[in-house]
């Protein structure tokens, strides 16, 4: 799966799950996902355990702060970042 | 609440001023003496009915020159008229009444017919519930409460004189003042555009109930007939200015029932150039306990409610029961000279009403805070506090946040049962026209404004206007359901 792939899926889940019948035509990579509220504290949770279960990644501790996830590009570099170190 | 004097106070306007206009109504100017007809004949109406004195009778609050005589009768013949809502459902108002022990439901229709529907006597229904007193009280009032099941509020009639004595001399009230009626029939603050003006030989202007959000109908109203008095909540002066023509003739201008939206200060401003401006705060409990006078010019970050009205004590307890001496927040509490003895439904009135010092004060489920100077602001609603993911949130806090977006006409913020949170923020959004307003760009915007757990979980935008009540207030409880239905059809 490539990178562009891995964007589209994540877009699709968060919008089905957190912005269900809203417009999401805003939603940019950059969009702050935590700071406005998007994904609460609770969310994160349900987040992290799709994104684990779907590319098959495991994060550590360090990584479960919400700054990884603070943004649709910051959760793809995280999941990528992690496909690739697997593949190798 | 009205009393035999007010009924005696505008026979005796019938008498000496025949001629002046006393209700109008639609295309119909009623004088003075044709009140004091219409009044004479549903007294004969009522004498016909051989009611034991000072029985109570129903009497639905149309908003009609006809009801407005029905109950003026009903007053000099030292009955108690319940005034419900006159859309109650057929089974709500047989309740009502059997609660009340009204022997009838009465309805004055064209001219001076008197319609009157025997009340199944039911002492199950009216188990609890106090006899009114005609000594003391000659009208009864229903809130809707949050519940939904309408309590019934006597208003005392020596409480109403003070109220009216209180009001003519603070708006300075004439015979030559002209009021706009905005509010319906069954609402306290008729006692203040209807009742009080009828007693100093003013004239009302009532506004049609079914045409009360058709802005230019409102508007012309006050053109018209030169209108000096206008009291309604914020939706009334949003119609009022929708078309930006100054009305120089209005002198009161009396904000009521929400808190105004700064937006709104300068439009008002414009279009009653001459006019003094309150915002008065009350209930139908204890009438008017507060009031501020507002100068539209130089906006305050959130318009006060003010200070206590004359003879009105406050007092502000914090969650943990404690009297807050000097500035400081919590639940406000008010004994007024106005205020009802109680509900009907005795078993209502330990929880709502307290014995503080010797005087009985009133329990507003209303949030102030107090400044050093001793004025007095409004939070929100104590019974509006929801919490978060174990987080206090007062909803109307967030709803203010939101409804300052610039795109934000309006906003009404709902809890939502949620499992796993306990409750979860919705927010249903009106957006200015041609706005490109998303939910996402108004997160942002709470974001910044708000803490994480009040930042709504879900966010409605629309182009359409929010659903109001009958009163002209957002209907929260249509907008909290619907979203439910959407979520679990």
């Amino acid at each position: 799966m490539n990178s562009k792939d891995v964007a589209g899926e994540i877009r699709a889940y968060v919008v089905a799950q957190f912005l269900a019948g809203e417009d999401s035509s805003d939603l940019t990579g950059d969009y702050s996902l935590i700071e406005s509220g998007v994904i609460d504290s609770l969310g994160l949770i349900r987040l992290i355990s799709h994104l684990t279960e779907t590319y098959e990644v495991s994060f550590d501790d360090l990584e479960l702060g919400p700054d990884n996830f603070r943004s649709l590009d910051a959760i793809v570099d995280l999941v990528t970042t992690h496909s690739t170190a697997s593949a190798a | 609440m009205p009393s035999p004097r007010l009924a005696e106070a505008v026979a005796v306007h019938g008498h000496l001023r025949p001629h002046d206009p006393a209700l109008v109504f639609n295309d119909r100017t009623i004088t003075y003496g044709e009140l004091s007809d219409l009044t004479q004949a549903f007294r004969h109406s009522l004498l016909e009915l051989r009611l034991p004195p000072g029985s109570t009778v129903c009497v639905p609050a149309y908003k009609t020159p006809e009801t407005i005589a029905l109950l003026l009768a009903v007053f000099h013949e030292g009955l108690v008229a319940l005034a419900p809502a006159p859309d109650l459902g057929a089974a709500a108002l047989a309740r009502l009444s059997q609660q009340a022990r009204a022997t009838h439901v009465l309805t004055g229709s064209a001219i001076d017919a008197l319609t009157a529907d025997p009340v199944h006597t039911d002492e199950k229904e009216a188990a609890g519930f106090a006899s009114a007193d005609a000594g003391g009280s000659c009208l009864l009032l229903t809130t809707s409460g949050s519940t939904g099941t309408p309590k019934i509020v006597p208003s005392a009639a020596a409480g109403f004189e003070a109220f009216a004595a209180w009001a003519t001399h603070e708006f300075a009230l004439t015979s030559s003042d002209v009021a706009l009626s905005y509010a319906p029939l069954n609402f306290d603050l008729a006692l203040l555009d209807i009742w009080s003006f009828l007693q100093v030989g003013a004239q009302v202007v009532l506004v049609d109930q079914g045409r009360a959000t058709d802005g230019p109908y409102v508007q012309a109203l006050v053109a018209k007939h030169d209108v000096t008095f206008i009291q309604g909540v914020p939706m009334l002066y949003r119609l009022l200015v929708e078309d930006g023509s100054p009305n120089p003739a209005v002198r009161q201008v009396i904000f009521t029932g929400d808190s105004v939206p700064d937006s709104l200060l300068a439009p008002v401003s414009a279009a009653f150039p001459r006019a003094r401006f309150h915002n008065v705060f009350g209930c139908t409990e204890t009438n008017d306990s507060f009031i501020h006078e507002v100068d539209p010019a130089t906006p305050t970050p959130r318009m006060p409610i003010g200070r206590p009205i004359a003879g009105t004590d406050a007092l502000i307890r914090d969650p943990d029961g404690a009297i807050v001496r000097s500035a400081g927040a919590g639940e406000l509490l008010v004994a007024t000279p106005f205020q009802t003895d109680g509900y009907l439904n005795t078993a209502l009135n330990a929880e709502t009403f307290t014995v503080i010092d010797g005087r009985t004060f009133y329990r507003t489920g209303d949030l102030v805070t107090r400044d050093e100077s001793g004025l007095y602001s409004l939070q929100g609603r104590a019974d509006w506090q929801v919490k978060v993911r174990g987080v206090r949130t007062n909803l109307q806090e967030v709803e203010r946040v939101i409804a300052a977006h610039p795109d934000v006409v309006e906003a009404v913020v709902v809890p939502l049962p949620d499992e796993q949170a306990g409750v979860r923020l919705h927010a249903h959004v009106s957006r200015r026209p041609s706005s490109a307003l998303t939910g996402l760009r108004l997160r942002t915007h709470a974001g910044k404004n708000l803490p994480r757990h009040a930042i709504p979980t879900s966010v409605h935008v629309t182009d359409t206007p929010l659903p109001r009540t009958s009163t002209g207030k957002p209907d929260r409880n249509l907008i909290k359901s619907n979203r439910l239905k959407e979520i679990h059809p």
